[in-house]
């Protein structure tokens, strides 16, 4: 495993429901950033198709791996790189249960996905009436380490990025499509979620206005101190890379060592509380 | 005893919800005005409109639409329609409207409809001139007719210049005007536009006269609905956030009969809002079910 690598927050605007010009979109950032040496390339939730694509969405899932997903392995396969995507995916079992799924890809192909768990379904946002939520953290072992994934309105749940952390993730990918009324809570969870794991957290947020939401971008990468490392720009269509160090890790978690001091019986109590609010 | 007046304090302190003053209502202009003109932008690029037309009236919602419009996609690109009529014809709103057109570089075109209005009146067989608000309904539904022409004929866009406090009160004309195809500052309640107005160039002049939706002569929109701005946002945005109309009225010290009726008016003009109400019938039902993007 590499001790050090280049990632590239690649923070674009989408054309809402279609897949062809947006897989074109993400080609083409891949072999711009790779042309900088970047070894992991990462996109926001949903860049196959947009966020606000409403009833089509039952036109745009596929299952993963499916016709898309190939697309950009071969794009990985040839640029030598890992790619982080989103996309709606079809349940394989049936014909209209959707996840909102982000999807790790690399050179050797398919890797793995993440089920975006907290859908979130007021003010705006109507993801539950879509999506069924997923039941699993997770966390890819790959040469450029481990890396956890998770989505957007995941990060105000410190449970699902700490859950990654625990299956032993350095870094978190934070895939997003945040309208820029939400932009301060990002920009302290984003940090919040990398200090109190001790780990790397790189969000990478959608740009462009889709159905009235104008989303912030102002994608990063967070060292395990709370430093923004690198910060793309708000509201306009970005490339940004940074390096990530993991030797960086282990003098920020002598210095607030909190894996070291977590307490397991508190989460029973916590779960049982969280039972009854 | 220390503890009880403690807890007693802590309880009242959970319960209590926002503080309604006017900063409440503040907000960086700047970047209001930069989302605004980014919305316009992105929607008339969407669309390939070829730009954009809006009544002028030269009071301060058209006046602050028409100048971000102007500012987001060029002046050269939009088009004010002036359109006076003899009843509440003022010279100097129509010098405002074209202060603001030059000042922001915007063509106009100055049509006068009475004689439209006339036919109008004449051609109704049940037309009562005595009844001030279907007769100013005509108006405000004429003025959209004569825009969407040259929108339609054009190839441009209807930009809206409604504002939240109008539009959440129902204080406008079905169809009418507030019958648009973006509506740039609806989320913004009337004082806000005042500020927003301001931090563009607006002209002071049209800033502070009184608005009017100018359906009859001396129309004054305060006047008519019994309560300042001021207030009347302030009451708006307790209820957009959820706040008890007793809250609201014991806050701003104002008779709870108020907040209720405009609480009223709030809920009871919904169907302005919300067009396409049909029974459900079939599968998806358009204006139900159907949930589709709005600017795809």
């Amino acid at each position: 495993m590499k001790e050090k690598f280049k990632i590239a927050l690649a923070q674009i605007g989408c054309k809402r429901a279609d897949k062809k010009e947006n897989l074109k979109k993400i080609e083409n950032f891949v072999e711009k950033a790779k042309n900088q040496s970047a070894d992991l390339i990462v996109f926001p939730e949903l860049s196959l198709t947009g966020y606000v694509v409403r009833d089509q969405i039952y036109e745009l899932a596929e299952t993963i791996p499916g016709p898309s997903t190939q697309v950009i392995e071969k794009i990985a396969e040839k640029t030598q790189t890992y790619i982080v995507f989103g996309m709606p995916e079809l349940s394989e079992k049936t014909q209209a249960t959707i996840y909102n799924t982000a999807v790790l890809v690399g050179p050797k192909g398919y890797i793995g996905k993440y089920r975006k768990m907290y859908l979130p379904t007021h003010s705006v946002f109507e993801e539950k009436r879509y999506f069924r939520p997923g039941y699993q953290a997770v966390a890819f072992d790959t040469e450029i380490g481990k890396i956890g994934l998770i989505i957007c309105y995941d990060i105000f749940f410190p449970e699902v990025s700490r859950l990654t952390r625990l299956k032993g993730a350095q870094l978190i990918v934070c895939i997003s499509a945040s309208p820029a009324v939400r932009k301060t809570f990002f920009e302290i969870l984003t940090a919040a979620r990398a200090i109190e794991n001790t780990a790397f957290l790189a969000y990478v947020n959608l740009v462009g206005i889709e159905n009235g939401l104008q989303f912030w971008g102002g994608s990063r990468l967070i060292a395990p101190n709370g430093k923004v490392l690198v910060k793309a720009k708000y509201d306009e269509e970005d490339l940004v890379m940074c390096d990530v160090n993991y030797s960086d890790i282990k003098p920020i978690e002598t210095f607030v060592p909190t894996l070291k001091d977590l307490r397991p019986e508190l989460f029973d109590a916590l779960k049982k509380s969280a039972e009854n609010i | 005893m220390f503890v009880l007046k403690y807890l007693y304090y802590s309880i009242k302190n959970e319960a209590t919800t926002l503080e309604l003053k006017p900063s409440v209502l503040d907000l960086d202009w700047a970047e209001v005005a930069s989302k605004i003109k980014r919305f316009i932008k992105d929607y008339v690029s969407k669309t390939q409109a070829k730009g954009i037309v809006l009544g002028m009236s030269g009071g301060i919602d058209s006046s602050t639409a028409a100048a971000l419009s102007a500012l987001a996609i060029g002046g050269d690109k939009v088009l004010g329609l002036i359109l006076p009529e003899k009843e509440t014809y003022n010279k100097k709103d129509v010098e405002h409207a074209k202060l603001v057109a030059k000042n922001f570089g915007i063509k106009t075109e100055t049509v006068d409809i009475t004689p439209t209005l006339e036919n109008f009146y004449n051609s109704i067989p049940i037309f009562d001139p005595l009844d001030k608000v279907c007769k100013g309904n005509i108006k405000a539904r004429t003025r959209m007719i004569y825009i969407y022409y040259y929108a339609n004929k054009l190839g441009m866009l209807v930009c809206g210049s409604s504002d939240k406090s109008e539009t959440m009160i129902g204080y406008f004309t079905k169809w009418g005007d507030v019958a648009a195809d973006i509506h740039p500052i609806m989320d913004l309640y009337k004082t806000q536009v005042q500020k927003l107005a301001k931090h563009i160039g607006i002209p002071d002049e049209i800033i502070e006269k009184p608005p009017s939706p100018t359906l009859w002569p001396e129309q004054s929109a305060e006047k008519e609905l019994g309560i300042k701005y001021e207030n009347l946002d302030l009451i708006l945005y307790g209820l957009e956030h959820f706040m008890k109309t007793e809250e609201i009225a014991s806050q701003l010290r104002i008779n709870e009969t108020l907040v209720k009726q405009i609480k009223q008016r709030w809920l009871s003009t919904e169907h302005k809002r919300r067009i396409l109400l049909t029974p459900k019938l079939e599968y998806r039902t358009i204006g139900a079910d159907f949930r589709l993007p709005r600017d795809y």
